[in-house]
This record gives C-alpha cells, sequence and structure tokens, in this order.
C-alpha cells in the first residue's frame, strides 16, 4: 500500500483510496476508542465519527504519521462522547479519604459492586485490564492507551490531546502507577507470564 | 520517593529521559530498593498494557458518498441554468407584481378626473368625491365647461392615457345638468377601466422560471443517477 500517494488521492477527494487507509487503519482506531471508552457500540460511533471527520479534513494534514493524526482524531471525539457523558451524574471516580486526601487504593478501584458473574468475567485479561483502565481518570486513560497501547511517543500524545509533554509525562506516570495498584487487585485472574512481581517485559 | 520520582522513572522506561538524568537515576537505582520496585511495576503495568489483545474493528468503517458528504459531479452549465431559473423567478415575482398594481397607481388623480366628469366641474378644490358629491355643484357648470379645454389638452401633450370618447360625455355634461342625471352617467367615461392591462411579461418569465426548474431539475438527477 503506498500509503503517500492514497494521502494525496484522498485529498483530491478520492473516496476510495480514502477507504483504502480505512481498511488498513481501523482496528487501531477502534481499538483505541474502544480502550478510551470502554464501551463497544460507543466505540464504533466514535471511530465512524472519527473517520468522517478525518475525511472532511484530510486537505490539513501535513505530512508526518497518518496512524497518529487519525488517533488523534479518533482521540478527540472519544473525550468529546466521554464529556457528553460526563454531564450525565455518575459515581466519582476519586472518592476521597475523610481527611479530604485523594483515595487510591485498590479497595476501591477493584469494583466492591462487582456481581460474582461480573468477577467470572473479568477473569480474562483484557476484562481485567479495561476494568482498570475505566476507574482511571479520563485525561490519564486517553494518555496511557496512546503511548503503551498504541505505542505513540510522548510527543505524539501531548499533540493528540492538545496538552503540553510535561503533562503527558506526569498522566503517564501517574496512569501506571494507578494500573499498577489496580492490576495488583487483579493478580489472581492474571496468567502467570502477566504478574507483577516476575513480570519483565 | 515522590511523585516527581515516579514521573522519572516512568519517562526512564520510555527513554524520555536525558542522559544526564539517566545516569543519576541508574545510579540512585542501584542503591535505592523501593526506587528499583516501583520501577519493576511501573514496567509491568506498561508490559500488560502492551500485551493487551488488539479487537478486530466488528465492522468496516468505510464511507459511502453520502456519509462523506460528497455530491455529484454536475455538468459546467447547471449553475447557469440555476442562477437563471432564480432570476427569471425573481423578474416573475416583480414584473407581476408591477403589472397587478399598475392599475392603482397609474389612477388619475381626483382633480383631472373631475375634469372629465362633466358636470362635476365645479369641484374647485380636490374635495375626493365622487359623482354624488359634485351633484349639488350643478350651477357651477358652465365655469367648469370653460376649464374644460385646459385639461384635455395636457392629457393630450402627457400622452397618458386619454379617452377622446370622454369628451362627448363632457360635452353632454354641460347639458346634463338641466335634467339632474348628468351625476351618474357622466362617471360612465371609465378612463382607467379601459386601459389594457397585459401580463405579457410576468408570463414570460414565469415560462422561463419553470421551465429553467425543469431543465435544473433534470441535470441534477441524470448527474446523480450516473454517479450511483
Amino acid at each position: 500500500m503506498d500509503e503517500t500517494a492514497l494521502i494525496n488521492s484522498a485529498q483530491q477527494g478520492d473516496l476510495n483510496a480514502f477507504n483504502t487507509l480505512i481498511l488498513h487503519y481501523q482496528d487501531a482506531v477502534f481499538n483505541t476508542a474502544v480502550r478510551i471508552l470502554g464501551d463497544d457500540d460507543l466505540a464504533q460511533d466514535a471511530a465512524q465519527e472519527a473517520f468522517i471527520s478525518a475525511f472532511q479534513s484530510i486537505r490539513s494534514f501535513r505530512g508526518g504519521s497518518f496512524k497518529a493524526w487519525l488517533l488523534r482524531t479518533v482521540t478527540n471525539a472519544c473525550l468529546d462522547e466521554l464529556r457528553r457523558r460526563k454531564r450525565r451524574p455518575t459515581t466519582p471516580l476519586e472518592p476521597e479519604t475523610n481527611d479530604g486526601d485523594e483515595m487510591e487504593s485498590p479497595k476501591w478501584l477493584a469494583d466492591s459492586s462487582m456481581t460474582p458473574d461480573q468477577k467470572a468475567e473479568a477473569d480474562e485479561l483484557e476484562h481485567a485490564i479495561q476494568h482498570c483502565l475505566d476507574a482511571l481518570p479520563t485525561e490519564f486513560r486517553a494518555a496511557v492507551v496512546l503511548a503503551d497501547v498504541q505505542g505513540m511517543d510522548y510527543t505524539e500524545v501531548a499533540q493528540a490531546t492538545r496538552v503540553p509533554l510535561g503533562t503527558i509525562k506526569s498522566r503517564i506516570a501517574r496512569a501506571r502507577l494507578r494500573l499498577r495498584e489496580c492490576l495488583r487487585s487483579f493478580e489472581e485472574l492474571l496468567p502467570a507470564s502477566f504478574r507483577l512481581d516476575g513480570e519483565s517485559a | 520517593m515522590n511523585q516527581r520520582d515516579i514521573e522519572l522513572l516512568s519517562a526512564y522506561l520510555d527513554g524520555q529521559v536525558s542522559p544526564a538524568d539517566s545516569a543519576k537515576l541508574e545510579s540512585r537505582l542501584k542503591t535505592d530498593p523501593e526506587l528499583e520496585s516501583v520501577l519493576r511495576d511501573l514496567r509491568a503495568a506498561r508490559g500488560i498494557l502492551r500485551k493487551i489483545p488488539v479487537r478486530k474493528a466488528p465492522r468496516n468503517f468505510t464511507l459511502t458518498r453520502q456519509m462523506a458528504g460528497l455530491r455529484p459531479p454536475l455538468p459546467r452549465t447547471y449553475p447557469l441554468f440555476r442562477l437563471a431559473t432564480v432570476f427569471a423567478s425573481v423578474l416573475f415575482l416583480f414584473s407581476f407584481t408591477a403589472t397587478a398594481l399598475s392599475p392603482i397607481f397609474s389612477l388619475t388623480p381626483p382633480e383631472q378626473s373631475y375634469f372629465g366628469m362633466g358636470g362635476g366641474g365645479g369641484c374647485e378644490e380636490p374635495c375626493g368625491g365622487g359623482p354624488m358629491e359634485t351633484a349639488p355643484m350643478e350651477e357651477s357648470a358652465p365655469p367648469a365647461a370653460a376649464e374644460q379645454a385646459e385639461p384635455q389638452s395636457a392629457y393630450a401633450e402627457d400622452g397618458t392615457r386619454i379617452i377622446i370618447e370622454s369628451t362627448p360625455s363632457m360635452k353632454e355634461g354641460e347639458t346634463a345638468p338641466a335634467d339632474g342625471l348628468a351625476p351618474e352617467t357622466a362617471p360612465q367615461p371609465t378612463v382607467q377601466e379601459e386601459a389594457p392591462v397585459s401580463y405579457a411579461l410576468p408570463l414570460i418569465f414565469l415560462v422561463i422560471s419553470i421551465a429553467g426548474g425543469f431543465i435544473t431539475w433534470g441535470m441534477y438527477r441524470s448527474a446523480q443517477s450516473k454517479w450511483r
């Protein structure tokens, strides 16, 4: 696939060329959406919306990583969706202790409201990780998904989320720290190769 | 261990630390087991995220032309026909309105109409009334008849719509007061009503706008059917 030629054609309005690019990147775009949103249906909507938006603004693409550009578009679509959902009343993601300090213990990260059936569902690596991702604040989740799930570098993540590089570094670090705590509570569910104690990836 | 250390460790994992800071951190790691433990945990969390199963898209997200907001390529003459249609429609509206309203605006002023009424000539000031109001002025008819010559000639010079047949009625108006029927019969020469009002121009514009509309609609449909 000659990506540059396809992008040039798409910039001239060639929809077939753009659809070829979609077929190549749709898994990455959908995965980003589903990890940030934590819901298949919402992720599909966000991915579709992102591709439409990308086609309509593809003339503004000035080179560089097309994948990063697409992921930035879908991240924006996801963050917009999360902002819409945030307007509805939800359980606060970061409860405070009696002293007013932010509570980050795995006791609350490991959802105590989970039923045995739900726990059985969570007895899979993907569900456990997604559960921990969902427990992260939105900004942290977007940063860590782009950096660790999609493998973008810090600069690309900063561009995608439109926040300073220093903030991205901080968000990724804090997100990993919280994930570490959260995943520790699911450690018995993880395969041996994913045990935190013995991991050396 | 503070937040800064954790950020430094995380960036170190990703190779985002300067060589100088990296060397300092590595020396600290050798002597600080807690730092080493956090680094191990951060690396583990990152490793797990990197190994998260890649979900295949449940469906294709390819775009249709409608989704992409694309429109069929239209003939070059399409905008011309569309513009002509709009222009003809506007002209039709204007011309129709002007034609429909022309009888109202072309009514002669009250003074002029009274001159044409023969028996009403006695109304020297613009009284705005009709024949009934002029009826009591029969006695002043002779002076009015004397004044008739001037307005008649004025009409002729202006080239306005003048029906010469009204002149005999005016002449009759001189005698009409005698039998008292003049005020009612004199207004009969309806100067404005007899003037022909032509709707030919609005009709032409209407035909053009309708034809243009059909042509542009046909061009659009044809382009759409070819595009599919």
